[in-house]
């Protein structure tokens, strides 16, 4: 026994004071005034103040509804075309192989990255993406000079580079769908859409559910991408949840404000993470 | 005998075939378009149409970025931080799945664990960034690659830890019970009977961290903005710079991306299976 203590004890170390004491000390900040422009030190308790004036705050209000629609948008969008792209890269010869395995690279790339990227394509007047458009006869928006484009990029964005995961998770619980099952509603004269239907969707169901949140938990937390590819803007149209806490706390430095909006954040988030624990434990 | 194809089967062939081709250009062009926009010539960026193929193949931007002595130094750090947290994280993160495997802990116990791993893993970071900034700035820390080696082994500890943890609880105990009658220490057990065995699970666990780490931003980005720099915020930070520079944008983006394609390319079992675990596994 107290070897095993011991094999257990650095990690446990280290995640606490790298991750429970920061968050037992930024509970603290949430009910501090402290705003390291104008002093060096907490400037003493203020009780739930920082939390009504960030609920009432206009900034963040604009970030929670940007944050949904991004979200929102996204999520939906790498759940249907990660499912379908799940079916359609089924079986094992090596075409297929070859496909999954370049289709699974923009989530290889690091979100910053992805971010410039998209940023030189986006590009109004010489991005390659309104250059194409324009040869169909679009003419292209202005993706990130426009409010409500810029989320549009956004969106496309995260759908990109996540939705090969979807495709991963998606394509694996296919694969284990056991044969016979199929070719039993095949016999029964069952057509591939009512197969689909009545006998795969309830089997994938579980675990699609569990991807969906999953994705939604880690696009709300994204930052690099956004950082990135508009920095928030144009004004504040792309500002995120996550993206204006960093930019509360580690640009303008006004650290209680930043706490108490991140515990705000924080128990959206927890109840999130408490269904994921649910999902995986449940017995379906 | 082969039967002909239906028309609607031939059909169904052909979209598929379609579909497939276009979401595979969709995921090329845009990659592609960043490596040839690397080479490019400056006066090639803002024009109208966009220059898909160069007219000259330049590689000024890269000789930029290796003349200047920052860049370097990103990449170097950007090596250390990996290499550090990799290393550490993989010792620490094992040991401590093994002891806990082992520990014959009861389900609730070991259900309060599953749920502190899930929750480090996707609680909203940003919330523990500022005061790990002041607590580095207190240990004097900030703005050296020590503080981002510390905050990022907080994610990936118990991201490994917990990998590790359903790789030991998979293992027979039989395995272990001949060198328990040998009279074999734990410690012996551990690094003589079981380690050998889970070496696969091992590398792929090493395999995920350093590719969590190299691309790692928040951490970095809030505690190392100068001299500790490294390749993530080095890419951010054209965006904000006035004027963006293209071409030094596009080849260091490209020195960020072309190490990871590589890997994934090289480790692409142990890398699906570290990015899908915690969905598949619980």
């Amino acid at each position: 026994m107290p070897w095993l203590i011991a094999f257990v004890l650095p990690a446990f170390v280290i995640v606490v004071a790298v991750q429970f004491y920061p968050l037992a000390y930024s509970a603290l900040l949430s009910v501090q005034e402290w705003s390291l422009t104008k002093s060096q030190a907490p400037e003493g308790f203020v009780g739930l103040e920082n939390f009504v004036k960030e609920l009432g705050d206009e900034t963040f209000r604009r970030s929670v509804r940007n944050s949904v629609w991004i979200t929102g948008g996204a999520v939906v969008l790498e759940m249907l075309l990660g499912v379908c792209l799940a079916y359609l890269t089924m079986g094992s010869s090596w075409r297929m192989r070859a496909v999954r395995t370049l289709l699974i690279l923009p989530m290889v790339i690091a979100p910053v990255a992805a971010g410039t990227l998209w940023r030189i394509l986006l590009n109004y007047r010489a991005g390659l993406v309104n250059h194409l458009l324009g040869l169909i006869g679009v003419q292209g928006p202005e993706w990130l000079a426009s409010p409500d484009w810029a989320i549009v990029s956004v969106i496309l964005l995260d759908t990109w580079q996540w939705t090969p995961f979807v495709l991963l998770v998606a394509g694996a619980a296919i694969a284990s769908i056991p044969g016979d099952l199929l070719e039993v509603a095949a016999i029964d004269g069952a057509s591939r859409w009512k197969t689909f239907a009545y006998i795969e969707l309830p089997l994938l169901t579980p675990l699609l559910l569990l991807t969906l949140v999953f994705r939604m938990l880690e696009s709300l937390l994204s930052l690099d991408s956004i950082y990135s590819l508009t920095f928030g803007g144009p004004g504040f149209s792309t500002y995120t949840m996550t993206f204006y806490i960093y930019t509360q706390g580690l640009r303008n430095f006004n650290f209680g404000a930043a706490a108490a909006s991140s515990w705000i954040f924080m128990a959206f988030a927890s109840v999130s993470i408490a269904l994921v624990f649910w999902f995986q434990r449940k017995d379906w | 005998m082969r039967r002909r194809k239906s028309l609607r089967q031939r059909l169904f062939s052909v979209i598929h075939a379609f579909v497939l081709a276009l979401a595979c250009l969709v995921v090329i062009v845009p990659l592609g378009y960043l490596i040839i926009n690397s080479i490019k010539l400056p006066r090639e960026f803002l024009t109208i149409p966009p220059t898909i193929l160069p007219t000259e193949v330049t590689f000024e931007h890269y000789q930029e970025l290796i003349d200047d002595k920052k860049t370097v130094r990103y990449f170097q750090n950007s090596l250390t931080v990996a290499v550090w947290t990799t290393g550490v994280t993989i010792l620490t993160g094992t040991l401590a799945a093994y002891g806990l495997a082992r520990a014959r802990l009861s389900a609730k116990i070991l259900a309060l664990v599953t749920f502190t791993f899930l929750f480090i893993r996707f609680y909203p970071r940003v919330t523990t960034v500022i005061p790990f900034f002041l607590v580095m700035r207190q240990f004097d820390l900030l703005d050296t690659v020590w503080a981002i080696v510390i905050g990022q082994l907080g994610i990936t500890i118990p991201f490994v830890t917990w990998l590790m943890l359903v790789v030991f609880q998979d293992l027979p105990s039989e395995i272990e019970e001949a060198a328990v009658v040998d009279g074999a220490s734990v410690w012996q057990r551990f690094s003589r009977v079981v380690l050998p065995i889970v070496m696969p699970s091992v590398s792929a666990a090493a395999i995920l961290t350093a590719f969590l780490s190299w691309n790692e931003f928040l951490i970095a980005s809030s505690v190392a903005r100068r001299k500790a720099s490294v390749l993530s915020i080095a890419v951010a930070s054209f965006v904000s710079d006035k004027g963006i520079q293209w071409g030094p944008m596009a080849a260091m983006s490209v020195v960020m991306i072309v190490p990871m394609i590589v890997f994934a390319l090289f480790a692409q079992k142990y890398l699906i299976r570290g990015i899908t675990f915690g969905a598949v596994k619980g």
